[in-house]
């Protein structure tokens, strides 16, 4: 038999049982919905999320930060023994009962470590208000853009000098309808010392950063600026302590960085660069998206016995049929052929139709959640199908079907024609 | 063209053996129309079958123009049957809810013949059953002597050296059954079709030009039309 046959033999034979084919389908059908509806919501976020955490960039970059030993977890409620620190008459010396650092502390911790160009402590600065050029006063989140990272701007450039600033977008469109106008002035920023009176410092707009996750809503200011306000606005007796700090590399290179890691890492420091960070988010998005896809698989394959079970009652049904065509001289081959097609068959329609209706139910959905929540979510579609997802799904699903055909198919090829002629 | 050689079949059911077929021998030459008689139940049909390579010998072998059937592939037994037999059982075993020429061009397209092909056979066979009227008629809505003759048209499609018919008569009623016999001798005669026929029908039979009585599994009465007629 020629293959076109075989597939017209098969979907004949499909066709003769109208409602148990579109049963069965239909199984198949809410098996693929449900995974193509999953599937688009995981690549729906992993898109938006990915668009948010692109907005810092930066490849020689890491952020490095004291270990924290808690034994038992960190919710374990469990007493952390105290340890005696070692000479306290050494500034160097890191004392083991706290994460905070000072810059002696610090800068002995990367100075044996080669590779590493620079770095720069964690300043934690509160801004109060800022003006451009006469402007209204706004209030303002200010944050520190280490050396080496660079903000991803919809408008002028990222911070490469001192005394410069990166403005929030929203803060942005409120300082000027047309956000360009803004590159090159100056901003008038007011913080708080601690005496309760506010200072000001002029800062160059150099741009107006692109929406993310990875900024919050903060405004940035480059590291000389991040450190005279730090200075400014500290309390603390004695020499300050940083949550953390920056260190900035002579090479991208990967396994570079990972060597300075893991000297960081003995001792007792972890760093993690921007693409690790990226990399945390996309793992936990690719968790979800497993997990949901799972619960999709669970239909599929509940659908998938629902193929053995159409195809075990097609070869009983059939049986004489089968009985027939081996005697007129049908090779087991082309019998297992037509009725792997027929399951292969229920499932390409059922993918087909599922992935049809996923997309469809999908867009609507977008389009009602664009209506209700915009304005928090800018850019953001709540399915997102990509032909490769869908190419990949279907493919899947006719290879369960596949799979399911197997056995019914076997019994189909393996009859005996005498039996089966004689089969009532 | 056919030869059997002490062949003998046991069936094993519910572990018990029985002898269908007790070392017959048997050689039926081209051309030849030869008649299986013998009450139900003496092998007529288990020898036809062996004969015809649907089923396998437990003992003896089946030659086909003096080659072995045994050393045969399962491929070479499957184009053999396709392509040198035509077979009418003693169901009709046809596809109800299929037209009349998707029944008839099962075994063409088994073959994989090519659709100009298909289409002169099977016209030409419809035409030799007369029924060339009904070939987009579903074989459910056939009459059963107009379903008996589709299944003789689909046993002549390929231009079978053999025509194997179990029964071909059987459940018609004698009208009809002698029509159909007609078809049967005529393509016999005109065509050189070898014709094996298994019957219960002494008229049947007595048209033969040779009749094998069978008892218990052995041949009792092998006689040619010559030796009748005397
Ligand atoms: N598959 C089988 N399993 C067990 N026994 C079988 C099988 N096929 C046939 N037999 C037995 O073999 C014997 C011969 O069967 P066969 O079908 O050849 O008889 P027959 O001469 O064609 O009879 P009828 O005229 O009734 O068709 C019967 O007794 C039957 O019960
Ligand atoms: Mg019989």
């Amino acid at each position: 038999m020629k293959t076109w046959d075989l597939i017209r033999t098969a979907n004949r034979n499909l066709f003769r049982n109208k409602l148990r084919t579109t049963l069965t389908v239909l199984a198949i059908f809410v098996g693929s919905f449900t995974l193509t509806m999953t599937n688009g919501v995981g690549d729906g976020m992993r898109d938006y999320v990915e668009s948010q955490i692109k907005n810092i960039e930066g490849d020689r970059v890491a952020m490095v930060r004291k270990k924290i030993e808690t034994p038992n977890g960190p919710s374990s409620g469990a007493a952390v023994e105290y340890k005696e620190g070692s000479d306290e008459s050494d500034e160097t010396a890191i004392d083991p009962n706290t994460v905070l650092l000072t810059q002696p502390q610090i800068e002995s911790v990367v100075r044996d470590i080669p590779g590493i160009i620079g770095v720069t402590p964690r300043y934690s600065i509160r801004g109060e208000h800022i003006s451009v050029e006469g402007s209204k006063k706004y209030k303002v989140e200010l944050g520190m853009l280490s050396d080496g990272l660079v903000a991803k701007t919809e408008t002028g450039k990222s911070i490469g000098g001192p005394n410069q600033i990166v403005l929030q977008i929203g803060l942005a469109r409120a300082l000027d309808e047309k956000i360009e106008n803004l590159v090159g002035k100056t901003a008038t920023v007011g913080y708080k010392i601690p005496d309760g009176s506010i200072k000001t410092v002029d800062l160059t707009v150099t741009g107006v950063m692109t929406k993310g996750f990875m900024t919050n809503n903060n405004s940035f200011v480059s590291s000389d600026v991040a450190k005279r306000m730090f200075e400014d606005q500290s309390v603390q007796a004695g020499p300050n302590r940083f949550l953390g700090f920056t260190i900035q590399m002579d090479s991208s290179d990967p396994t570079k960085i990972e060597a300075i890691k893991k000297r960081l890492d003995e001792k007792g420091f972890e760093a993690e660069t921007v693409a690790d960070t990226q990399q945390r988010t996309y793992d936990a998005i690719g968790i979800f998206k497993t997990g949901m896809n799972l619960f999709a698989m669970v239909a599929l394959l509940a659908a998938s016995f629902g193929i053995i079970n159409t195809l075990v009652i097609a070869v009983l049904e059939r049986t004489k049929e089968i009985g027939l065509q081996k005697a007129l001289g049908m090779g087991r081959g082309k019998i297992f052929a037509i009725f792997s097609l027929e399951s292969v068959l229920i499932g390409f329609w059922g993918a087909f139709l599922g992935a049809v209706g996923a997309i469809v139910t999908g867009l609507v959905a977008n389009q009602i959640f664009v209506k209700f929540y915009a304005r928090s979510f800018e850019g953001f579609s709540l399915f997102a199908f990509k032909p490769i997802s869908i190419t990949a799904i279907m493919l899947l699903v006719c290879g369960i079907a596949f799979v399911a055909g197997v056995m019914p198919a076997l019994r189909a090829s393996q009859l005996n024609p005498i039996e089966s002629l004689r089969y009532e | 063209m056919l030869e059997a050689q002490s062949l003998s079949k046991t069936y094993k059911s519910d572990g018990v053996d029985y002898e269908a077929l007790k070392d017959v021998d048997l050689s039926v030459r081209r051309g030849e129309c030869i008649a299986i008689v013998g009450k139900s139940g003496s092998g007529k049909s288990t020898l036809m079958h062996l004969l015809a390579c649907l089923d396998a010998p437990t003992n003896g072998s089946v030659l086909i123009d003096g080659r072995d059937t045994s050393a045969f592939s399962e491929r070479a037994k499957n184009s053999l049957r396709n392509e040198k037999f035509g077979f009418v059982f003693q169901q009709f075993f046809l596809n109800g809810r299929d037209t009349v020429f998707e029944n008839v061009v099962l075994p063409m397209r088994i073959r994989g013949a090519s659709n100009a092909e298909i289409k002169t056979e099977t016209n030409a066979a419809l035409t030799a059953v007369g029924l060339d009227d009904k070939i987009n008629k579903k074989a459910k809505d056939l009459s059963g002597g107009e379903k008996q003759r589709v299944c003789i048209a689909r046993a002549l499609v390929g231009k079978p050296e053999v025509i194997f018919a179990d029964e071909p008569t059987g459940n018609l009623d004698s009208n009809t059954g002698a029509a159909v016999e007609e078809l049967l001798f005529d393509l016999n005669h005109e065509q050189g079709i070898t014709l094996v026929v298994v019957t219960h029908d002494a008229d049947l039979a007595g048209r033969c030009d040779r009749v094998i009585e069978m008892k218990d599994g052995r041949i009792v009465a092998d006689l040619l039309k010559e030796v009748t007629a005397q």
